[in-house]
């Protein structure tokens, strides 16, 4: 790996001089270094013992404050000498034949050879050596230091004569990336992308951004490694959490401002509580505070009335605006009378019912996660903002995410009149998400949702025939696609002319985004196989999987609508057998 | 009762109340807090009317010209209307003011014409035809039956009694209410008419033209950028269907102007707000919300905050007797650090005998408290009028560049009015001003009041001898023959400069023309005037900062005020998980900032997964983030990963839920950075 990259050095060292041709740099490079070896044997041993036992600043430093004669050693000597030689390099016919016969010999094709693959890409390297290279690499590998070294030397002894007779262009100093030193750094630049610390936030962002700078390994969880529903709840049944003791100082933190929020929103404002952690077990709490307040108060002391508290649950899937508008009805209008239908009136109607006949106290609603999934739609928003607006309602809302902020206009703000409350708990989401699920879809493993393949063996059993047949298809095209994927990248690889990963990797991305299989190839492919002889009937079969989870459908960057079974691979092999097996019967 | 969508809360079944109980009984810290609270009511309630009354005053001119342009569109017999009469109301930018401006407009057109006022906004009309839905519903104040969507073509809305049924978009509901309810006009306010789609805009004054004969419609067009620009959306055919007029509403700025002398700088106010908090509710106006109602709320979350936290507030009571107050209160009042300072300076005195009293008898303090509180409040009343007088005189003068009062106030407040380069370029300009523009000045001294108009407006009383002034000056100018005002020595006028060349060179030099006699006396009143106003500033412009009881009168705290308002809830989270030690103040993941191995094991899983993903890049491989989280938590004898990976889990979906990462589809097993900390 080194000796590779140190050959291509070297051949930088010969493109940035200018007396060098560029039309054969190998055999140049080759040439120069054959003399060289022809030449002084012994250098090789020397060399190395000047490598390690100087710093290579030092030597250079030496190099210059002795000018010429202060170093005696033969390879600086032997560049002066052979000026000629040099020339002689320049002209492309005049190639001698020593070097012509040297090109034969196995060293010059293994060397050239390796070369060549350097060039055209440095990521073979990760690929495994051919027996050949493997030879080639052993062959050379003694010597690639020594005349690293020996090119290296040159350089230094280039840099080091005052050169009046060439115009070179070159500025003075060593070609850039010649040097021992640069290489180590490089290569320790690129072993190590850790980012320098305390870097300050924007810098931070453009480091972690920067171009190929993110390199990931190819490391995948295997399917076992991940817990499934049961697993993991048995598993945390049995979790002892070591900060429970903090976790119930902060809560009790929070107790304590329990009666200055009955004092905020009695006072007309209403509350937002954020931070992380689940706040869930505050609300209940100050719900419950709020509640006991309020019984020991006017029109319920010594009655055997109770206060009305709403409680939304903003994170239960599925909850509708009308829910909550229907519960908020159910609690301010007089039973009995008949709602309206829409929400805009519902609406208005909880709004006028409120102005004309406020209540003793105003009504509190309780709203958990108010910035989740299902409740940011603006028009959820606005009609939440129109109720807290109203006197007689008081809202007292979590928020979990970090921007929820942005839910908001000015005009929605002010509507709401929020007191915000950091109200940090630690406590987990245990209600609002669904940990598995969550990690399951992050990772593309929503397949598992359905109970893996035993699951889908289930739903097909209670299916017809031509369904079966159908989701049969899907998987055989999904598996062939992945293989055809498979293929086009093993090509690449192969073929590979890039030099880096990243663009090695660029073709790739594509084939990832367009798996699965197309519907309209779908659909003829069914036809064919006389699954179904209308869209019609395709649809109906598709929607069953739909609704049992069986398929997934997306779009892709074409906007072509496309179908997937959510699995991998191998687990889409076992099930197309199982698939295969069950129709043999 | 969690997995519930919503409900009614009902109370556990077994009835068990331990918490609270316990703390009653602990010395209580809410102990006077409902007779500070009594307090609060009153005062806030005061300053809510000064509000009010601010408020509608400043809208007074603008609505009145509105409802007199109402009232003279409504349709006469004789003369048939030939286009619909269009309000203009440029509200300004601050779109969140527009709503209760509207709704008191409504108020007063309600009132004071005989009108229907019908208020729409861009939300509710997305198109035409629900545009008339609701105009309808809103005119004829029906309260709709139950209709659904989809059956309404088909269906007849109403019963009318005569001819065919209406649709429920039809304006022939309204005219029908119309020849009902015999009403001049029927007013129809659009309130964001920037928000609403143009088609939308140009469809209804077509249809309200068509209309026009039978329907008397007034239009009023919100707008918070400019008539020009709202001209420029419509057609030229929609607009000369339009005739229309300007009106320019009070803007926002202006009206916190007003609101902040009724409030904060009023003299009378009590509590006052402290410098850097009136500072803070300003700037926030300012750069990001332009709402007067936000303003408000403000200021009424200072006094909130200062009665319920602050135990020394119950020594604002009205006519306060020894009997009212616990000792806890007097001890309130010997921690504070104003007392602290009180007594040092009555120690260096060498008077030990009082402070030996002060420390130890709750009467003797109750009554230096009750001498000193009328001083306090004193001084802090006059420090308020300085800065209005201040305000005057620069304002009388035309002295630029202008400087608004809340500016000059919290100046003052904070006692860098009396050196500032403000009060002694004022000073200078008042030596330089003519006769006829002191004598200007010195009259709307005499006529200054608390508040720019109103009948609760008090005069102000400088303690200068204004009228001699103003009398002597009276007969200087009668006596002045000369067109010419009168100048002061100081005027620029009377120099001269004289350039005269010595030995080649240039020296200029100043000579000051002579004075006539009527110019040197009103030379004379000028002096005396300034020389009685500087004093004036001297005794009235003090640090009231170091004043005894100063916390009990003024309310300066940022702390819960910035928070509360103007939350950072990003900074927050990320915060907790970056450095859980700060919430959770546990030892096993303490201080480690001075090694390098800050993450620690003992960490929630959350914080750990969470500084992991800091430092990766832009994609992460969540497999290499599990070996690094297990390498961290896991333990080395265990050989069942299932506990570690469960926390593992419910780490990388809270990350998720908090919006932290995304799936990646570029490589398998890879998620997504979306947030970078402190950006």
């Amino acid at each position: 790996m080194a000796s590779a990259k140190r050959k291509r050095d070297d051949q930088d060292a010969e493109d940035t001089t200018p007396r060098k041709l560029r039309t054969q740099p190998v055999e140049d490079e080759n040439d120069s270094l054959s003399e060289l070896e022809a030449q002084t044997p012994s250098r090789r041993g020397r060399g190395l013992l000047a490598e390690n036992g100087t710093p290579r600043s030092i030597l250079k430093k030496s190099g210059l404050a002795n000018e010429l004669n202060a170093t005696p050693k033969s390879n600086r000597r032997l560049t002066f000498t052979t000026p000629t030689k040099a020339a002689g390099d320049e002209t492309p016919n005049g190639t001698p034949t020593i070097v012509r016969n040297a090109d034969r010999s196995a060293r010059r094709k293994s060397n050239r050879q390796l070369i060549d693959r350097t060039i055209n890409g440095e990521d073979s390297e990760d690929e495994v050596l051919g027996e050949e290279d493997a030879l080639a690499q052993q062959i050379l590998s003694e010597e690639e230091d020594g005349q690293t070294e020996k090119r290296d030397k040159e350089a230094d002894a280039q840099e080091a004569i005052p050169v009046p007779d060439t115009p070179s262009k070159r500025p003075r100093g060593r070609p850039k990336g010649t040097g021992k030193n640069q290489l180590a750094a490089k290569a320790r630049k690129e072993r190590e992308p850790s980012p320098p610390t305390e870097l300050p936030a924007q810098e931070q962002y453009f480091w972690q951004n920067r171009p190929g700078g993110n390199k990931t390994s190819n490391n995948t969880l295997t399917s076992q490694t991940l817990l499934n529903h049961d697993e993991y709840f048995d598993t945390m049944k049995s979790c002892v959490d070591r900060h429970e003791p903090e976790k119930e100082f902060l809560l009790e933190l929070h107790s304590r401002a329990y009666d200055q929020w009955i004092f905020e929103l009695e006072e007309g404002f209403n509350i937002c509580l954020y931070g992380y952690g689940s706040k869930r077990a505050i609300t209940s709490n100050f719900t419950a505070h709020v509640y006991q307040h309020l019984l020991d108060q006017a029109p319920y002391k010594g009655t055997k009335r109770t206060p009305n508290i709403v409680v939304v649950n903003g994170y239960t899937p599925n909850l509708t605006l009308k829910d909550v508008l229907t519960t908020i009805a159910s609690a301010t209008i007089p039973k009995g009378l008949k709602l309206p239908n829409q929400i805009s009136s519902l609406l208005a109607y909880i709004l006028d019912t409120l102005a004309r006949d406020p209540p003793p106290h105003p009504l509190l609603v309780v709203i958990n996660s108010i910035d989740s999934a299902n409740l940011r739609k603006s028009l959820v928003q606005s009609t939440l903002a129109a109720l807290a607006a109203h006197p007689s309602i008081n809202i007292f809302c979590t928020a979990d995410t970090p921007n929820f902020p942005l839910l908001w206009d000015v005009g929605l703000k002010a509507q709401f009149q929020f007191l915000f409350h950091d109200a940090t708990t630690f406590a987990p989401y245990s209600v609002e998400i669904d940990p598995v699920e969550i990690v399951n879809e992050l990772l593309g493993r929503s397949g598992r949702r359905i109970g893996g393949r035993d699951g889908i063996g289930f739903v097909l059993k209670s299916l017809p025939l031509n369904a079966r047949a159908l989701f049969r298809i899907i998987v055989t095209e999904q598996i062939k696609a992945a293989y055809m994927d498979d293929e086009d990248q093993d090509d690449e690889d192969v073929t590979a002319t890039s030099q880096s990963k990243k663009k090695k990797n660029a073709p790739r991305t594509p084939s990832e985004s367009s798996q699965g299989v197309e519907y309209r190839r779908l659909f003829h492919k069914a036809r064919d196989e006389f699954v179904c002889t209308s869209e019609v009937a395709f649809r109906t079969l598709l929607k069953e999987f739909h609704d049992h989870q069986m398929i997934e459908s997306k779009k892709d960057s074409m906007g072509t609508e496309r179908l997937l079974v959510p699995f991998r691979t191998e687990e889409l092999q076992m099930l197309l057998e199982e698939l295969l097996l069950e129709n043999a019967f | 009762m969690e997995t519930k969508k919503c409900y009614m809360y009902a109370p556990p079944e077994h009835e068990s109340r331990p918490s609270k109980r316990q703390r009653t009984s602990e010395s209580d810290p809410h102990a006077g807090l409902s007779e500070r609270l009594k307090i609060y009511s009153k005062t806030w309630a005061e300053q809510e009317k000064n509000i009010q009354r601010t408020l509608e005053e400043a809208d007074r001119a603008t609505q009145g010209k509105i409802i007199d342009f109402v009232a003279a569109n409504a349709p006469s017999e004789d003369a048939p209307r030939i286009s619909i009469p269009t309000g203009l109301i440029v509200a300004g930018p601050s779109i969140a003011s527009h709503g209760p401006y509207f709704e008191r407009l409504g108020r007063r057109i309600r009132d004071e014409t005989n009108s229907s006022y019908v208020v729409l906004t861009s939300g509710e009309s997305p198109n035409l035809k629900t545009l008339l839905k609701i105009l309808i519903k809103k005119v004829t104040s029906r309260i709709e039956e139950d209709d659904d969507d989809e059956d309404e073509i088909g269906r007849f809305a109403t019963s009318s009694r005569r001819g065919p049924k209406l649709l429920n978009f039809d304006l022939g509901h309204i005219q029908e209410w119309t020849s009902r309810n015999m009403v001049q006009s029927i007013v129809v306010a659009i309130q964001d008419s920037e928000a609403f789609d143009t088609a939308v805009l140009i469809e209804m004054v077509d249809l309200f033209y068509s209309w026009l004969d039978r329907l008397p419609f007034v239009l009023l067009f919100g707008i918070a950028t400019s008539s020009e620009s709202f001209e420029e959306r419509l057609l030229g055919k929609s607009l000369r269907y339009l005739d229309g007029q300007q009106f320019d509403v009070t803007q926002s700025d202006d009206i916190i102007e007003k609101l902040f002398r009724a409030t904060v700088a009023h003299p009378d106010t009590e509590p006052h707000i402290g410098p850097n908090l009136c500072r803070r509710i300003l700037e926030r106006q300012k750069d990001h919300v332009q709402n007067i109602q936000d303003f408000v709320h403000g200021l009424k979350y200072a006094y909130m905050s200062h009665f319920y936290a602050n135990p020394t507030t119950i020594f604002l009571k009205n006519d306060p007797k020894f009997k009212d107050f616990s000792s806890d209160a007097f001890e309130a009042i010997r921690n504070l650090p104003s007392f602290r300072r009180y007594v040092e300076e009555k120690l260096e005195v060498g008077d030990t005998r009082s402070v030996r009293q002060l420390l130890c008898s709750d009467n003797f303090l109750f009554e230096v408290i009750k001498e000193l509180i009328v001083t306090v409040q004193d001084a802090l009343s006059s420090l308020s009028i300085a800065a209005i007088v201040l305000t005057r005189i620069r304002e009388s003068l035309g002295i630029t560049p202008k400087v608004r009062l809340s500016n000059v106030w919290s100046r003052a407040a904070s006692g860098e009015l009396l050196d500032s380069p403000l009060l002694r370029e004022t000073m200078l300009s008042i030596k330089k001003t003519p006769s006829d523009r002191l004598a200007r000045l010195i009259d709307s001294l005499i006529g200054l009041t608390t508040e720019d108009v109103g009948r609760h407006a008090k005069e102000i009383d400088i303690p200068i001898d204004l009228e001699q002034l103003q009398r002597e000056l009276k007969t200087l100018i009668e006596g002045n023959a000369s067109s010419e005002p009168l100048r002061s020595q100081d005027d620029v006028r009377n120099e001269s400069v004289r350039t005269t060349v010595v030995a080649q060179k240039v020296l200029l030099s100043k000579h000051k023309a002579a004075l006539s006699e009527q110019d040197k006396a009103y030379s004379g009143i000028v002096a005396r005037f300034c020389q009685q106003l500087e004093s004036y500033f001297r005794f009235a412009l003090i640090d009231t900062r170091t004043l005894f009881l100063y916390e009990v009168l003024v309310y300066d705290l940022k702390s819960p005020h910035t928070e509360v308002f103007q939350p950072r809830p990003r900074l927050a989270i990320e915060r907790a998980l970056a450095t859980p030690h700060d919430y959770l103040g546990c030892e096993c993941c303490g201080n480690m900032q001075d090694a390098e191995n800050t993450l620690a094991g003992t960490q929630p899983a959350t914080a750990i997964v969470y500084q992991l993903y800091l430092e990766s890049g832009a994609i992460i491989n969540a497999t290499d983030l599990w070996s690094a989280f297990h390498a961290i938590v896991g333990k080395d004898d265990e050989d069942d990963q299932s506990q570690t990976m469960a926390l593992f889990q419910r780490a990388l979906a809270e990350l998720k839920f908090l919006g932290l990462i995304r799936p990646s589809r570029k490589k398998a097993d890879h998620i997504a950075k979306m947030l970078w900390k402190g950006l």
